[in-house]
């Protein structure tokens, strides 16, 4: 039988690990796209994944039930990005944290890609975050807005710069034609 | 060609890639957090140990006066080394977090209440005793001190320190029974 996600949050809420671990196993994809849309870092937002788990996990009697709880477990995941961006002492990594390039592959197709993946991941974080959530999770305005604890409006004026910015970006490799600069 | 048009697709495109490539490293996450949860939820916490060694008890009802006898005798003790000492505590007025640095230019507490964000310590004395009370409902807290900056995350006074990531956070427990 599969469980429905309120009764796996009650049974965790109950003590129950195997139902936490039910919801980690649904949801750690959607919670690592989080973290990597701040911290940047593919390795920093595994390790950001499992502390927001885990956090949640201690947390959850703070929960609203009657809330969405993706949301709830997405604004966790973005608090604890943040705090370890706060605390992470090295440089910040340069973009792109996909693969590298293999000399094999190099048609138009994946120049395109890689440009697009690296005109994304450049973006400062205050544009990255917003379009990340939007693109990857689907989230509405309104959502994002919940999760990085900003206003809708804010979201709404990120998500427009940051869309410019890779726009104008690509345009400059000559990878997008029709942008008037 | 590509135009702008396909923006939208193209940034979907990639970040589906992104998500992708990251199934390797999260395989077997859900065993890991399960573990991790079970072993934080088996480790005593240092009140809690010292309840056991030193069979110590704590009410609530002293634990603002105790408080700020300790700070100050802390505060004399340690007034002159540049070392923060943190002294949070629990009652029923409020947590109170402080740190004795006549040094230092600003101080700042932040922790799971906060979500990390720093909120100020004031001195309005100038005697280097920097404090804020926060009413915190019962619970377990993760908290760090910012000293000009600097991250201080061991407070001597804490129930449990956690390291994650590299760095020391300290944890309270307040009103549950668990701690102070």
């Amino acid at each position: 039988m599969v469980l429905g996600e309120l009764e796996l949050v009650q049974r965790s809420l109950e003590g129950d690990l195997e139902a936490w671990g039910e919801i980690v196993r649904r949801y750690k994809e959607a919670v690592f796209g989080v973290a990597l849309a701040i911290l940047r870092n593919r390795a920093d937002a595994e390790d950001a994944t499992q502390e927001a788990f885990i956090r949640a996990y201690e947390r959850l009697h703070y929960y609203d039930l009657s809330r969405k709880f993706s949301t709830w477990l997405f604004a966790v995941a973005a608090n604890v990005a943040k705090n370890m961006l706060r605390k992470r002492r090295r440089p910040d990594p340069q973009p792109s944290p996909g693969r590298l390039p293999d000399p094999a592959e190099v048609v138009w197709k994946e120049e395109m890609q890689e440009a697009v993946k690296e005109a994304v991941w450049s973006l400062p974080d205050s544009y990255r975050a917003p379009l990340i959530l939007r693109y990857w999770h689907e989230m509405d305005l309104a959502e994002i807005a919940q999760v990085l604890g900003l206003r809708v409006g804010t979201v709404k004026t990120r998500l427009h710069r940051g869309r410019a910015l890779v726009k104008m970006r690509l345009a400059e490799q000559g990878v997008i034609h029709d942008v008037v600069q | 060609m590509m135009w702008s048009s396909d923006l939208e697709e193209r940034i979907r495109e990639v970040l589906a890639q992104e998500a992708e490539a990251a199934r390797e490293g999260l395989e077997g996450l859900e065993e890991r957090v399960m573990r991790a949860i079970a072993q934080r939820a088996a480790q005593p916490s240092l009140w809690q140990r010292l309840k056991e060694r030193w069979g110590l008890t704590f009410s609530p009802r002293w634990a603002l006066a105790g408080a700020a006898s300790l700070a100050l005798i802390l505060g004399f003790a340690l007034g002159r080394m540049f070392a923060p000492s943190p002294l949070p505590l629990s009652a029923q007025a409020g947590t109170l977090f402080a740190v004795v640095n006549p040094q230092a230019h600003s101080v700042a507490v932040m922790g799971d209440f906060s979500a990390w964000e720093p909120i100020p310590l004031t001195d309005p004395d100038g005697d280097g005793i920097w404090t804020a009370v926060l009413e915190l409902p019962p619970g377990r807290y993760a908290y760090a001190f910012l000293v000009d900056g600097r991250w201080v995350g061991q407070d001597p006074q804490a129930d449990e320190y956690v390291r994650s990531f590299g760095e020391y956070a300290s944890v309270r427990y307040v009103g549950t029974g668990g701690g102070a």
